[in-house]
């Protein structure tokens, strides 16, 4: 069964360094005839792509290539400038959290907080809370405000909001991997489940053996196009050459 | 067939945007209610000191000069100018708070699809509820007292709701517009400080030259300030076409501010 379809997508956006930001230079430009609308850029051009329930898909390509922008077009963050995106099941972005915490509530507040922004209701989130803070190591600091946390805590409690989905469809950007020896084996295991058969998984990465090794297919992007779809052995071929 | 299968699937995924939309808003609102009070819900009558300091320094400065227009009572005057003030303080917390809530969370718009005027919709709730906490059950003590009429308390509603409409509409409007211009908010703070003076708050409209008079009902506070002043501390049923025209002009903000964000929003991930 296909479960991401990408007709002719193609996606210009806006460049922000040449953007001014700024009333009152863009009435003075105005008023003295030199404005200029802004100049756009094409990221994305003309993208064909079908997805199959179950694949393991890595995205590979030089920085700037259009992997992260391809991933947020199907994420639907971005909105594509022309052709059409269709996505069949949950989607689930594994983002960093860590950041984004709000500091002065509490640690469960923020966990039904980022829940709720990643697409799950309140009672679905509140059944989540104990196995959640037992993942992360930390049951003792349920009512403790995020801003009591050290950077470690606030990570592993990051990656156990993060990963604490059934998702149809995952989405990787860059391989999540946060504290210490203990918990990074406990990370490990908990990404080899996500990995099930069945949920289908697009990642990006730079680290060309573990695409080797866990993903079944391979886009290879180049200035933002597709430059080879297929086998990850010829991708990766393709890609270093 | 397949059409009528289709339409039954637009539904329910309407329906489970509208329960998202529902769930985000009360987790955005909690949220900021929780940061801005800590646990405390006495902060809110924290709040009130700014009007109510305020009302005191404008009895004590200006009281003696203007209280012949209020039937010659200083009580009147200070009425009025606690009444005026919490209408400009509510507009101008609220919508200064809301034009940065776009910009504030380009961050998260950019790792996670969430509907973007959730931001700034949730600060005017998160506001209107610090307002029914702490200034609404004072107006409606105001209105029984002078009144003693429960419908009066019951019409308060009206420039209550135009209020937030008005707070909607310019915070959308303010909010999509500081994506593209990072110094509104200077500019902003000006345009603040004019609806203010322009607000017969502290002072009587009489005062103002007939010739300008009519100007200052271009800005929408004054008649949602007049409507409520009748309402709490006239005791006579209010004047309707002044309560409909506050109302009024309070749709029509929503509706341009809805009618902006919806033209801009497209735009706004590219500059976040």
């Amino acid at each position: 069964m296909e479960v991401i379809r990408l007709d002719h997508v193609s996606l210009w956006r806006r460049t922000q360094e040449e953007f001014s930001y700024d009333l009152k230079k863009t009435i003075l430009n105005l008023v003295q005839g030199r404005y200029r609308s802004p100049s756009k850029k094409q990221i994305l051009n003309n993208i064909d792509l079908v997805i199959h329930q179950g694949e393991k898909v890595g995205i590979i390509g030089a920085n700037g290539s259009g992997k992260s922008t391809l991933l947020k077009i199907i994420c639907g963050i971005f909105t594509p400038t022309s052709g059409t995106v269709r996505v069949r099941g949950k989607i689930a972005p594994l983002i960093e959290l860590g950041g984004g915490f709000e500091p002065e509530i509490s640690v469960v507040d923020n966990i039904i907080f980022y829940g709720i922004l990643l697409g799950f209701s309140k009672q679905e989130m509140k059944g989540k809370i104990s196995s959640i803070l037992e993942f992360a190591q930390l049951e003792e600091y349920a009512e403790i405000p995020v801003k009591a946390l050290s950077s470690g805590m606030t990570a592993r409690l990051g990656f156990s909001i993060a990963t604490d989905v059934e998702p149809d469809i995952l989405i990787l950007d860059e391989v999540l991997s946060v504290g210490d020896a203990h918990f990074q084996s406990k990370s490990k295991q908990r990404m080899d489940q996500l990995w099930q058969a069945n949920t289908t998984v697009l990642l990006v990465s730079h680290d060309l053996d573990f695409l080797q090794k866990t993903c079944t297919s391979a886009i290879l992007l180049d200035k933002g196009n597709i430059k080879f779809i297929g086998s990850v052995h010829e991708a990766i071929k393709i890609y270093l050459e | 067939m397949e059409a009528k299968r289709f339409n039954k699937v637009f539904f329910l995924e309407k329906i489970n945007d509208i329960k998202r939309y529902i769930d985000l808003l009360e987790i955005l609102v909690t949220r900021h209610l929780k940061v801005r009070y800590r646990g405390s819900i006495l902060g809110v009558y924290w709040s009130l000191l700014n009007p109510l300091i305020l009302t005191g320094v404008y009895t004590a400065i200006f009281g003696a000069a203007f209280s012949q227009y209020y039937d010659n009572s200083i009580l009147n005057y200070c009425l009025a100018a606690f009444t005026g003030l919490v209408v400009v303080n509510f507009f101008s917390s609220c919508t200064a708070q809301t034009l940065l809530s776009i910009v504030n969370n380009g961050t998260l718009l950019n790792k996670i699809k969430i509907p973007i005027s959730i931001f700034p919709v949730s600060i005017v709730f998160a506001n209107l509820f610090h307002l029914i906490v702490g200034a609404v059950p004072l107006l409606i003590i105001f209105t029984l007292v002078t009144s003693s009429n429960i419908l009066n308390a019951l019409l308060l509603l009206f420039p209550l709701v135009s209020l937030n409409f008005v707070c909607l509409g310019i915070g959308l409007i303010v909010s999509s517009l500081y994506v593209f211009f990072r110094d509104l908010h200077y500019i902003y703070e000006l345009i603040i400080f004019v609806l203010w003076i322009s607000s017969p708050v502290f002072y009587p409209s009489e005062i103002v030259s007939d010739n300008i008079r009519p100007l200052l009902n271009l800005n929408p506070l004054v008649s949602i300030i007049q409507s409520l002043r009748e309402i709490t501390l006239s005791g006579n049923p209010p004047d309707l076409s002044l309560v409909w025209s506050s109302f009024f002009s309070g749709i029509i903000l929503v509706l341009l501010g809805l009618i902006c964000f919806k033209t801009l929003y497209r735009k706004f991930i590219d500059l976040l």
